[in-house]
């Protein structure tokens, strides 16, 4: 824990004395995001995050159904999976669960192929036209968020028109699918100079869907950013910390003091 | 006289022929149900999400482990110096070949995609436990190949209308103590990776330890050999024409019995340690093992049945030279080697854990083969078994007899391949 806050404070100490440097960075290489996978973490100017407010979350289950939509995901499988998580102060409370993007992600380590890998901005991708099937990173991956095709999904996706449109090819059957942080919005809304976690346009289609505005998405390397932010002035957690597994996905707990009447709004 | 030894080779032949038919039909059922596997995909198995390996992978890991005797026995006699035994590493090398070829078509079987099987010789992640197996294994079945190739140069068609092939065929001899080394050097790197592919997830807390590699080498030590002396012992019994000595056989079950002594020391600690304090999810897979559904196949199957009887009856001298309780020690050695696979497979899967950080309980769920599972993976099983018998028959790989022992001094010996 100790170890963290060290490396958060340096980075913001870098973060802060670069600034202007990385939003310069920053704005050259906007629209080149789609070709970052080939270089290594830690030269893109991004690192995606996703903060997710469990005090304002009220299980309603739009995100799966946007991103049924929006991925393209049979009603078999959920991406985004929401969980009842126990009750505070009276009040039930939920996780919702994406894929957490690992930076040990162990589904990465484990791929004999190599077609679980890592794009320089964090997230964690699949190459469908690479893997062989044997899901052995379903078996590694300690938060269920992979889902494997037994079947081809053919026919109407029932949440289609009504939650979005599909933004992405349909994945064969035979290999393993999970959420990518809808890596396609993301690509497409820099490429338009959108900034993702503010442009609707440009934000994963699980952030944009919420009601209560729960789920917050942003560039970790930009200080001002708003997840940068909330992770900064709220105490936060990341599920199976103690695995080692580094999730980009963080977590604002509820708790007595904000479980009533609070918005995320006011942070 | 006459009139009995006429009849008794009469029903020989038939006995012989209705194996050989039965195999053939219970293999060709398989190959509609892999048929089927292929059209229609993993859907029509029992596997989900939570279990997402099941039946196939445990026959893949089986024939594997139950392979082992050719590297170990290769090694004996050509790294070793216990030439002797040369005619019993004929036998292990080819039944080595015929298992990992039946792990070989498992995994076309168990793969989502298996259009895309050569992905894993092109697209490489060094880091991958299970990239390591898959090198391994292609390029031991290749050893395997050379191995066995001498055997294929001695079939009398191939020595009668092509005899270029068999003299080259038969040539490969001269490599035997390089490949054994090779065989050596590949087999002790997959057969504990196969044990560290499930080692190394640390999402699954039974799984997640050091021992499941060396446990899975040490077991495949003991079963591999078990199961070349139990085929040998088995077809010369049920054939007369096939030449056996008992004392090599004896000395490979001997070893066996004193391998059963090293991997019940190593299971004793493995699992003691593992009863000392509650761990998230590892206690509720061992209290699986040790007192839930699983728990008959763990003490019967993989140590009361499967070490502690074999060991005793291959250790005591009067049950050892028996033959028929040396067979059946062999039998249960080979039978807990597939229940300890098929156990440390669904263990690990079996307990859910949570990753609700409110809800540190985990709960249990359930698998079973599905009919086509069964119908494929006994296909495979009887492919091997067809296999196995048609090699005694035609390439007499089961054969003690004195002209296989000129084959050892013909190998090129390591010291003077040194100089």
């Amino acid at each position: 824990m100790a170890e963290k806050s060290t490396e958060r404070r340096n980075f913001l100490k870098i973060a802060a004395a670069g600034g202007a440097a990385v939003a310069g960075l920053r704005f050259a290489t906007q629209g080149s995001a789609s070709q970052s996978a080939s270089t290594a973490v830690g030269e893109s100017p991004y690192k995606w995050a996703m903060v997710i407010d469990q005090a304002v979350c009220t299980g309603c289950g739009r995100c799966t159904l946007a991103c049924r939509a929006h991925n393209d995901v049979s009603p078999d499988i959920s991406w985004n999976r929401v969980v009842p998580a126990g009750e505070v102060d009276g009040k039930q409370v939920f996780v919702s669960r994406p894929c957490m993007q690992c930076e040990h992600a162990p589904c990465v380590e484990v791929c004999m192929v190599g077609a679980s890998y890592y794009r320089a901005d964090g997230i964690v991708m699949m190459d469908y036209d690479k893997c062989i099937g044997c899901r052995y990173c379903e078996v590694a991956c300690p938060y269920g968020a992979r889902a494997f095709n037994w079947e081809e999904f053919t026919g109407p996706n029932p949440a289609v028109p009504t939650w979005g449109q599909p933004e992405v090819p349909r994945r064969p059957r035979g290999v393993p699918e999970k959420c990518s942080f809808c890596y396609q919005r993301i690509d497409r809304g820099l490429a338009m100079g959108l900034t993702p976690g503010v442009d609707d346009n440009a934000t994963p289609a699980c952030v944009v869907a919420c009601p209560v505005g729960a789920r917050v998405f942003g560039n970790l390397k930009d200080p001002e950013s708003r997840v940068s932010q909330l992770l900064r002035e709220n105490p936060s957690y990341r599920l199976r910390e103690d695995l080692g597994t580094s999730p980009l996905v963080y977590y604002l707990p509820a708790r007595e003091e904000n479980i009533h009447g609070h918005d995320i709004h006011d942070l | 006289m006459g009139m009995t030894s006429t009849i008794y080779r009469r029903i020989k032949i038939t006995s012989f022929m209705l194996w050989v038919a039965g195999l053939t039909a219970v293999a060709l059922v398989g190959v509609v149900g892999m048929g089927i596997v292929f059209v229609k995909g993993l859907s029509v198995t029992n596997l989900t999400d939570l279990v997402p390996w099941g039946l196939w992978i445990t026959i893949d890991l089986s024939s594997i482990a139950l392979s082992a005797g050719a590297f170990l026995l290769c090694a004996a006699v050509y790294l070793l110096g216990l030439k002797k035994y040369q005619p019993v590493a004929r036998t292990a090398t080819f039944i080595g070949l015929i298992g990992y070829s039946m792990a070989i078509l498992t995994l076309l079987l168990d793969i989502g995609r298996p259009d895309r099987f050569w992905h894993a010789m092109v697209y490489w992640n060094t880091h991958s436990v299970l990239w390591e197996v898959t090198m391994c294994v292609a390029l031991y079945f290749t050893v395997l190949l050379l191995e066995t190739a001498p055997l294929f140069g001695k079939i009398p068609f191939v020595q009668r209308y092509l005899p270029w092939l068999s003299t080259n065929l038969e040539k490969l001899h001269h490599l035997a103590p390089f490949l054994a080394i090779a065989g050596l050097g590949l087999s002790m790197l997959h057969q504990s990776s196969l044990g560290a592919t499930y080692g190394v997830l640390k999402a699954r807390p039974l799984w997640y330890r050091p021992n499941l590699s060396v446990l899975f080498m040490v077991s495949a030590m003991a079963a591999g050999p078990a199961m070349t002396v139990l085929v040998s012992m088995i077809a010369s019994r049920v054939s007369p024409k096939i030449r056996i000595k008992d004392e090599l056989l004896e000395g490979v079950a001997f070893f066996v019995g004193w391998v059963l002594v090293g991997y019940l020391y190593f299971r004793f600690w493995d699992a003691f340690s593992m009863t000392y304090t509650y761990e998230y999810g590892r206690t509720e897979g061992l209290r699986l093992l040790t007192r839930g559904n699983l728990s008959f196949n763990f003490w019967a199957g993989e140590i009361f049945l499967g070490i502690v009887v074999p060991m005793i009856l291959l250790l005591y001298s009067k049950t050892r030279k028996n033959p028929l309780t040396r067979m059946l020690a062999l039998f249960l050695v080979v039978g807990g080697l597939v229940a300890y696979r098929w156990d440390t497979n669904l263990a690990g899967q079996l307990v859910l854990l949570s990753y609700l950080p409110s809800d540190l309980t985990a709960v249990y769920t359930a698998y079973f083969p599905s009919l086509i599972e069964f119908i494929a993976g006994i296909g495979v099983i009887a492919y091997g078994m067809l296999a196995v018998t048609l090699g005694i028959k035609y390439l007499n790989i089961v054969d003690h007899g004195p002209e296989q022992e000129e084959i050892v001094s013909e190998a090129i010996p390591l010291t003077a391949a040194a100089d």
